[in-house]
C-alpha cells in the first residue's frame, strides 16, 4: 500500500465521519475492511445517498448506476480503490 | 376542556429534567439558546441526524411515553420546524447548482419531522398532526387536542410545540426589527423598553386527556384572534371573561408574554388595565426569549405554578404569592396574533 493510499484512506474516514455526523467515532475506530452497512458501521439507505453526495463533491465522481454503488460502498478499501481509479479532482 | 398530566419543557432555563427557574441563565448576543440535555432516550444512530428542533422535541417527548406507551395521537405546533437545516438545504441548491444534494438536511427540515420521529421511534401509527400557525401554532395544537378529546373521550394524547433559533433567520428578523439592535441582557429586558426584544427557542411536550385523576392542570378555555387593534382585542377578552364567569371574580394570576418591545406594550397595558389592582401579574419572555411558540413556555410555567402553588420570584411582575386556582395566560406575537388561555386547578 502506497503512502498516498494510506493518506486517502484516512481522509475518506474523516469525510465519512463529517458527512454522516458520526461524532462519537474517530478515524481509528473505522477499520479498512469493516462493512459500512448492516454489521460494522450500521449505516442505512439515507447514509448511502450521503456517501454518494460526498464522492461527487469531494472527488468529482458521479455514481449513476445503483449496482455500481453497491460494489463501491462496501467498506473503506472498496471506496478508496474506486476513488483512485475514477476521481476527477 | 382537557386535563394536563405530565410535561417536559426543554428551554433556555433549567427546566429539564429538574426545574430551577430562579437560577437565571443569561442571554448572549440577544439570544436565549436552549442548554440541551443528554438525550439518553434517543438511539445514537438516529440522534446524529436530528436537527436541533427535532432533538429538543423528541427528547422532551420520549420520557413521557413511559407513562403512556401508545398515545391515541401526537400533535405538535411549530412555526418553523428545523429552520436551520431548511436554510442549509436551500443554500445547497444554490451552491451545487441544483445538482446532487445531501438528503439529511431536507428530511430534518420539514415541519412535521418532530412528530414523525416520535412516531417512528415509538412505532406509533395513530393520529399524527403538525400545526404551523406561526405565532399561534401552539394554541392550535391545543385546539386540535380539545377537538380530538371530544371525539375520543377516553383518549390520551401527546401534544406540544417546538421552535429553534436559526442564525440565518435571526439575522433576517433582526434586520426586520424584531430583535434589539443593542445588546441587552434578559435580566434587564423590562428595565429599558425599546424597539425589539431577544430571541429564544424551546420545546414543550405533555400528555393530555379527559381524566382528572393525576392531572396537574385543567385547560378551561382558549381563544385566539388576529388583529392589530387593541379595542377589538379588549372586546374579545371581555367576551372571554364573561363566558368563563370571570367578570366579578378575576383570575388569581395573569401571565403575559410581555417582551420588552415598546411597540407591543399598548396591548399588554390594555389587557392588564381590565383587571383589579390586586391581581398578581407574571411574565416569562425574559426566561424563554421570543419565538413563535413561546406561549408554550408560559403555558408550562402556569401548570408549574398550579402544581407547586408558587410563582417563581424571577417571573413575578407585581402582586404577591397567594393560592392560585385560575390563571389567565395572554400572549401576543408581533402585535397581530393574540391568545387567551385559561388554566385552572384540576380539582374544585
Amino acid at each position: 500500500m502506497t503512502m498516498e493510499t494510506t493518506e486517502l484512506k484516512h481522509q475518506v474516514k474523516e469525510q465519512i465521519i463529517k458527512f454522516l455526523n458520526l461524532t462519537t467515532l474517530k478515524t481509528e475506530d473505522i477499520k479498512d475492511d469493516e462493512p459500512l452497512f448492516g454489521e460494522g458501521l450500521g449505516l442505512d439507505s439515507i447514509d448511502s445517498i450521503e456517501l454518494i453526495v460526498m464522492l461527487s463533491r469531494e472527488y468529482g465522481i458521479n455514481i449513476q448506476d445503483p449496482k455500481e454503488g453497491r460494489k463501491v460502498l462496501v467498506d473503506v478499501n472498496t471506496m478508496v480503490d474506486y476513488i483512485e481509479k475514477n476521481r476527477t479532482k | 376542556m382537557l386535563y394536563v398530566h405530565n410535561s417536559n419543557c426543554i428551554s433556555p432555563q433549567q427546566t429539564f429534567p429538574d426545574t430551577a427557574l430562579d437560577l437565571l441563565n443569561e442571554s448572549r448576543d440577544n439570544q436565549l439558546l436552549v442548554k440541551e440535555p443528554v438525550y439518553s432516550n434517543i438511539p445514537p444512530g438516529i440522534l446524529r441526524r436530528m436537527a436541533r428542533a427535532v432533538r429538543m422535541c423528541v427528547g422532551a417527548a420520549l420520557p413521557l411515553l413511559k407513562g403512556i406507551p401508545e398515545p391515541d395521537g401526537i400533535v405538535i405546533g411549530t412555526a418553523n420546524g428545523g429552520i436551520e437545516d431548511c436554510i442549509k438545504f436551500l443554500n445547497q441548491i444554490i451552491e451545487y447548482k441544483e445538482g446532487l444534494l445531501s438528503p439529511g438536511s431536507f428530511v430534518q427540515s420539514t415541519s412535521n419531522a418532530p412528530a414523525a420521529q416520535i412516531s417512528l421511534i415509538s412505532k406509533n401509527k395513530n393520529y399524527n398532526n403538525t400545526v404551523t400557525h406561526r405565532g399561534l401554532a401552539f394554541e392550535n395544537a391545543l385546539m386540535d387536542a380539545v377537538m380530538l378529546l371530544k371525539e375520543k373521550k377516553d383518549g390520551c394524547f401527546l401534544i406540544g410545540s417546538v421552535d429553534e433559533i436559526s442564525d440565518y433567520n435571526f439575522n433576517i428578523d433582526l434586520l426586520a426589527g424584531s430583535f434589539r439592535k443593542e445588546i441587552v441582557s434578559n435580566r434587564q429586558l423590562f428595565d429599558h423598553p425599546a424597539i425589539g426584544t431577544i430571541g429564544g427557542e424551546g420545546a414543550l411536550m405533555m400528555t393530555v386527556s379527559n381524566a382528572q385523576e393525576g392531572a396537574v392542570a385543567r385547560l378551561e378555555d382558549l381563544q385566539t384572534i388576529h388583529t392589530p387593534d387593541e379595542t377589538l382585542l379588549l372586546e374579545t377578552l371581555k367576551h372571554f371573561l364573561l363566558r368563563n364567569g370571570l367578570t366579578q371574580n378575576a383570575p388569581d394570576l395573569l401571565i403575559t408574554g410581555e417582551n420588552g418591545d415598546i411597540r407591543l406594550q399598548k396591548f399588554y397595558q390594555a389587557v392588564e388595565s381590565l383587571f383589579p389592582e390586586h391581581i398578581s401579574i407574571a411574565r416569562f419572555k425574559h426566561l424563554s426569549g421570543e419565538y413563535c411558540t413561546a406561549s408554550s413556555f408560559g403555558f408550562w410555567m402556569a401548570t408549574e405554578i398550579l402544581r407547586k402553588g408558587k410563582i417563581p420570584d424571577i417571573a413575578l411582575k407585581k402582586g404577591k404569592q397567594t393560592e392560585f386556582r385560575k390563571i389567565l395566560l395572554y400572549n401576543n406575537y408581533r402585535g397581530m396574533q393574540h391568545s387567551f388561555v385559561l388554566l385552572g386547578k384540576p380539582v374544585g
